[in-house]
């Protein structure tokens, strides 16, 4: 039985089989949609985990059943993070992968590897955590708490195979979908409707963006032109003083400033000798 | 002449007045770039990992322009006083030398501070912040002076990241090969703190909820000083020059007019 072959075409009597069996194995369908917590809260969705309103006040009449979260992978493109920083390798998947949601079958057993965390989502396309009992999501919740799921914030048991219920960090950016599933030992008592998809951020490496601009600003500019000119000024003015003075020698004539030169004509010399 | 005599009395008062506003402005000089290089913030290895700490330079270049200003101008007065040719000869030619060196503090402070934008940050604390592997000795200094002031400057301004947390999940870091994602979606230096020093609500910081983490980016607390600094050398320099401007000019105009 495919039930995703029997929902895309559509055609009545496989439909009609398909509720009849539903009904059969004592099924409820809830109409509770899951949905993540209110965009006040920064962490919702980081690279590895995101964070679910918690179920309250619906699953009132299932005293004493296990109330499961089903993480499934959706219909889309997967991309291949290949972090593995708390793995021991970098899982590899193929590119699209039919929607897990689609194809999760109700009679799922918590214990068992075929629903476990460490085989999603490479040998399987969903897996159940955050095992709960009617109690924790009891009703009516309480005011000015915080009552959130985080999936995904387990680190300690990701690569554990003995614990395959283990709310280990999603091993790509997804999308993912999830829901509720009431079980009774391993058989499916109700479920709520699957969520939207889910994706979850990816990080990408810092642009580089304009370290310095193609103009500076105009403060420079002013400071630079100002001060050359200044200072262009102050040597011409200082060039001018200089020689405007005796220094250059080509200015002034100051009368009391020339030094006397001797010369020595023939006669003062012969007169010596002449007397000899 | 009594008018000329006049004159003289009142340029040389004038020349010495604007001497003693040197020497004062000198002064101020000095304390501003002492006070700047002594790095009250704390935010000097920032601009060392960055290769371009020109900022400090220039205000360098102040402590030592702000000391020879005072020098000069009681050499100045003295000068002006005597009316002595040689006396103010030289003190026109070292001003000019200050005036060069000071001219270079000013339009090195005003160009790097251009330099310093978010992205420049935003890449440097990506690449350095708790980076494991370094390939040399100076490398690792610097990203462990990289690291010490950002851990210093999220307690202190109870900040995160340079635009916000935000910043660790958009972007890839060193940071990020250390530390996994579910554990640290930001270094836990954003979380609040109590008086010990730990995160008073860890499950609180990673889910992001107010009052138990920063949400506020860090570039202001950056940017303030750094920015104070460089307009300061800048502009403080940029006005002393222009005052020195007049007052060397009439000291050329008053030595032309000394006679032997």
């Amino acid at each position: 039985l495919h039930p995703h072959s029997v929902i895309s075409t559509g055609t009545m009597r496989p439909l009609l089989l398909l509720l009849l069996l539903a009904t059969a194995h004592g099924l409820d369908t809830l109409s509770y949609t899951p949905v993540l917590a209110g965009a006040e809260l920064g962490g919702r969705v980081t690279g590895s985990t995101f964070v679910l309103e918690q179920p309250r006040c619906v699953f009132q009449h299932y005293n004493t059943a296990d109330i499961w979260l089903v993480v499934a992978t959706a219909a889309g493109e997967w991309g291949d993070r290949g972090m593995g920083v708390y793995r021991s390798s970098p899982p590899s998947w193929p590119t699209p992968i039919p929607a897990g949601s689609a194809s999760f079958n109700d009679s799922a057993q918590p214990g068992m590897p075929e629903w476990s965390f460490q085989r999603f989502p490479a040998n399987t396309s969903a897996y159940l955590t955050l095992g709960a009992m009617q109690y924790h999501y009891s009703c009516p919740k309480p005011d000015g708490e915080l009552t959130v799921l985080r999936v995904g914030t387990e680190t300690s048991c990701a690569g554990d195979t003995s614990v395959p219920n283990c709310n280990g960090p999603l091993p790509g950016p997804g999308p993912y979908r999830v829901k509720f599933l009431v079980l009774n030992g391993s058989e499916p008592i109700a479920t709520t409707k699957w969520s939207e998809p889910i994706t979850l951020r990816t990080a990408q490496h810092p642009t580089s963006g304009p370290g310095m601009d193609g103009g500076h600003s105009g403060a420079i500019i002013t400071i630079t032109a100002i001060l050359s000119v200044l200072l262009a000024v102050l040597l011409a003015a200082l060039l001018a003083t200089l020689c405007g003075s005796e220094v250059c020698g080509a200015g002034s004539f100051r009368p009391d400033a020339t030094s006397i030169q001797r010369y020595n004509t023939h006669h003062v010399y012969d007169q010596p000798a002449a007397r000899l | 002449m009594a008018k000329t005599d006049n004159g003289i009395r009142i340029c040389q008062g004038l020349l010495i007045l604007g001497n003693v506003v040197i020497g004062m402005c000198g002064i101020a000089l000095t304390a501003e770039c002492i006070f700047f290089v002594s790095d009250p913030h704390g935010l000097y290895p920032l601009l060392e990992a960055t290769e371009n700490d020109d900022i400090y330079a220039a205000a360098w270049i102040g402590i030592f322009v702000g000391f020879a200003l005072l020098a000069l101008s009681i050499l100045g007065i003295v000068g002006v006083m005597k009316s002595n040719k040689t006396l103010l000869l030289v003190y026109i030619i070292l001003m000019l030398i200050t005036y060069a060196f000071e001219m270079a503090s000013c339009i090195t402070a005003a160009t790097h501070r251009d330099y310093l934008t978010p992205n420049l940050f935003l890449k440097q604390m990506l690449e350095r912040y708790m980076n494991s592997e370094t390939e040399s000795n100076t490398d690792k200094r610097m990203t462990e002076g990289v690291t010490r002031t950002w851990n210093n400057l999220m307690l202190q301004n109870q900040c995160c990241g340079v635009q916000g947390p935000s910043d660790w999940q958009e972007y890839t870091s060193a940071f990020r090969v250390t530390h996994n994602d579910a554990d640290y979606p930001w270094p836990h230096n954003c979380c609040v703190m109590d008086t010990r020093g730990e995160p008073i609500n860890l499950d609180g910081c990673k889910l992001g909820v107010s009052g138990f983490y920063n949400s506020n980016g860090c570039y202001d607390a950056i940017s303030g000083p750094l920015n104070r600094q460089a307009w300061g050398v800048a502009w403080f320099g940029f006005a002393i020059l222009c005052w020195t401007f007049c007052v060397l000019l009439g000291t050329m105009f008053y030595w032309s007019r000394i006679a032997y």
